[in-house]
């Protein structure tokens, strides 16, 4: 399927999918959010897909907030994917671009990116889920100190506050990216799946409940080839052969 | 208490010690050792003279790098290992421990050797120190808790890293990603290590669970609720004084 604002791509179980739209800062408006909506559902949809990559073409933004008022949720679009998601982020992630970043599981940024939630200077606030994620991610204090200052900062400090996993040279970001990205596409596909159903459901568990689940999805992959390959593969010292 | 093989169990001044000990294995994980742990965790727990434990690796290498995976290959169907696991659960007994636990960790602390730090209140890592958890390259996650206790130390960001890619962590990362409290030079790792529950002994036994109590079971509740439960083992710590 063509996409006017977005490219997707798929390549050795890695699909890449990139905002398209850098001469409006890669901002967010109706059509846009309904191709991300309908590209993440793909993603999730497509068994050849172990790992996705996100990130804004050009180099001023991976995207800049949202141009229109809309219904739809792109950032819980994103964060429905099954899989291993990594945002690449080079320039502005602000306001709903914020958003985006922060559902998914590894954020990685040049050294020329910048974050910040500007909508209380607006009157609204962030509303695709950035109340609610990025306290989970940099914890309370930090959280409320961007919502409620409106501020920019830059990429060294979301790397202080743990907002981003690591921050490169611009020029080293895609192959830093494309590295991490290979590196998990070489992981067993469904123990994949579970690891990140089991962190991110068993947040809003209690820690009782967050290890049965755990335990109950262990037990399930039994059931899984990859096990056995994984352990044969390693116990004969020969890379493994996953399929599922 | 049985004889036991795979660890050491002491016992000095108030102060358990747990010692892993398969060194020319790497202090690997094997059934015999969860077998003995489960008893171990007992006694931690049962034992009134014991105050506060240390865990810690046997041998120069490793606290521990895993599980043995050998052990894997023959593993009982799904539903039977379910059960065997609701019947000895050595890590659901681990975490729900009321006295404080400490962590001193050397070289490879992979895996389970991971989880098994991860069990306890307060981490103390050497220079040396090299955590990962490789699972997800080997088919498998975490099935000691690692899931649900590494995200609740440094946040889902890290933790998924942490599981996604299997990277190797080392000391100093761990300490600014809050996966280790403090990094030491190896040579005094153990001294702090005891100097620190000897600081922890010297307060009200009671004091020291409930504050653990109030914590752990805090992080499951509400603000609201977790306020309430600090306030009842307050006035039970002052009724009792």
């Amino acid at each position: 399927m063509a996409y006017a604002t977005l490219v997707y791509t798929l390549k050795d179980h890695i699909a890449r999918l990139t905002i398209n739209r850098p001469q409006a800062n890669n901002m967010l408006n109706q059509q846009l959010a309904q191709e991300l909506e309908e590209a993440c559902q793909r993603i999730n949809q497509d068994d050849d897909v172990y790992v996705a990559i996100i990130t804004g073409a050009g180099d001023k933004a991976f995207c800049g907030g949202s141009e229109e008022s809309m219904s739809l949720s792109p950032a819980r679009a994103i964060a429905s994917i099954d899989r291993p998601v990594i945002a690449a982020i080079d320039g502005d992630a602000l306001g709903q671009g914020l958003e985006l970043a922060l559902s998914c599981d590894i954020r990685f940024a040049s050294s020329r990116a910048r974050f910040g939630f500007p909508q209380v200077g607006m009157g609204i606030i962030p509303a695709d889920g950035g109340t609610q994620r990025l306290p989970r991610i940099v914890g309370r204090a930090k959280a409320l100190e961007m919502v409620l200052t409106a501020g920019i900062i830059d990429a060294r400090e979301a790397l202080d506050i743990g907002l981003v996993s690591k921050v490169t040279e611009p020029e080293d970001l895609a192959p830093e990216v494309e590295t991490l990205a290979r590196n998990i596409a070489g992981k067993a596909p469904v123990a994949l799946r579970y690891a990140k159903e089991a962190v991110n459901q068993g947040l809003d568990l209690t820690l009782d409940q967050g290890l049965r689940l755990e335990a109950d999805l262990y037990f399930l992959l039994h059931t899984a080839a990859d096990r056995a390959e994984g352990i044969n593969a390693f116990l004969q010292k020969r890379p493994p052969q996953f399929g599922g | 208490m049985g004889e036991l093989g795979t660890v050491i169990y002491e016992k000095r001044d108030g102060t358990a010690y747990v010692t892993l000990n398969r060194p020319q294995a790497l202090n690997v994980y094997n059934l015999k050792m969860r077998d003995e742990l489960y008893q171990v965790l007992g006694a931690v727990r049962d034992d009134p003279e014991v105050r506060v434990a240390i865990f810690r690796g046997a041998g120069e290498r490793a606290f521990c790098a895993g599980a043995d995976l050998t052990e894997f290959l023959t593993a009982p169907p799904p539903v039977v290992a379910r059960q065997v696991r609701r019947e000895r659960d050595v890590w659901g007994l681990f975490l729900g421990l009321s006295k404080p636990l400490i962590a001193a960790v050397h070289g490879y602390v992979l895996g389970s050797g991971l989880e098994i730090a991860m069990c306890c209140d307060i981490r103390l890592a050497s220079e040396d120190a090299l955590f990962g958890l490789p699972e997800t390259g080997l088919g498998i996650i975490p099935a000691a808790g690692g899931t649900q206790t590494l995200p609740r130390l440094t946040g889902r960001a890290g933790a998924l890293e942490m599981l996604l890619t299997g990277r190797r962590v080392t000391a100093e990362e761990a300490r600014r990603l809050r996966l280790v409290n403090q990094v030491f030079p190896r040579r005094e790792l153990f001294p702090a290590a005891e100097r620190l529950a000897s600081r922890i002994q010297g307060y009200s036994a009671a004091a020291v669970s409930y504050a653990k109590q109030a914590i752990v079971a805090g992080l499951d509740l509400s603000l609201e609720q977790g306020l309430e439960l600090e306030a009842r083992l307050g006035r039970a710590l002052v009724r009792a004084g």
